[in-house]
């Protein structure tokens, strides 16, 4: 079976809003619903905003951004879950 | 050298090796709460979201007086409580209310555990949501 891509929403479907060092609100338009999060749910929304990805293909694209502090695969796919679930990603 | 100048007319980037840390977080700590619009005003979500104590990752650990996690069974510190506090009753004690099915000795141990909750633990957002001003 092929790994699932996740895919985020076209930026103008979602109004980010960075609040403060911890927490980012994001609108999204679609829904009505505004989500507040905190890191790394925003880097991970940004990194699949270009193109879908698949889990090991997003954990590339992070770290090549970013040091990975802790480049655990299940605390990954427990993030994309979360994202999934409220509907800001969907995977298919 | 790894210390070169860029160039004038490049836009400053970030070294490479000062790149910024991110971190995935505990599998069962929560990234992001959902205020729906119904409740938008009340923030009902928030204060619905709940606090493990401690995290899933640890369950079953006792916490001790000033909030620590330590081992179940450890000399005066208190067994977790049944059930994750619910964001509108972490609210009320952070108020000097005491978390429903404790005593002082122990809503004081679990006040200080959640107070000293970080981020990617679970409970984070739901207790730093409660920290944030609501017109």
């Amino acid at each position: 079976m092929a790994d699932p891509l996740f895919r985020a929403p076209t930026v103008d479907l979602l109004h980010v809003c960075p609040l403060d060092d911890a927490f980012t609100a994001i609108f999204h338009r679609a829904s009505g619903i505004t989500h507040l999060l905190v890191s790394p749910a925003p880097e991970i929304l940004a990194a699949l905003a270009d193109a879908p990805l698949t889990q090991a293909a997003l954990r590339d694209r992070l770290a090549a951004a970013y040091d990975l502090a802790d480049a655990d695969p299940q605390a990954l796919a427990a993030r994309l879950a979360e994202l999934v679930e409220v509907g800001l990603i969907d995977a298919a | 050298m790894d210390e070169r100048q860029p160039p004038a007319d490049e836009p400053r980037a970030e070294p490479a090796n000062r790149r910024r840390v991110l971190m995935l977080g505990a599998v069962g700590a929560a990234a992001v709460v959902s205020i729906r619009p119904a409740l938008a005003q009340t923030a009902g979500s928030v204060l619905n979201c709940e606090i493990p104590v401690p995290d899933r990752g640890r369950a079953g650990s006792f916490i001790d007086a000033d909030g620590g996690v330590v081992a179940p069974g450890t000399k005066g510190a208190f067994a977790p409580p049944p059930r994750p506090f619910k964001g509108e009753e972490v609210k009320r004690a952070l108020t000097g209310s005491q978390l429903p099915g404790t005593s002082y000795e122990s809503n004081r141990a679990y006040v200080n555990y959640i107070r000293r909750l970080q981020r990617g633990q679970g409970g984070f957002t739901c207790f730093a949501s409660l920290q944030m001003p609501r017109g």
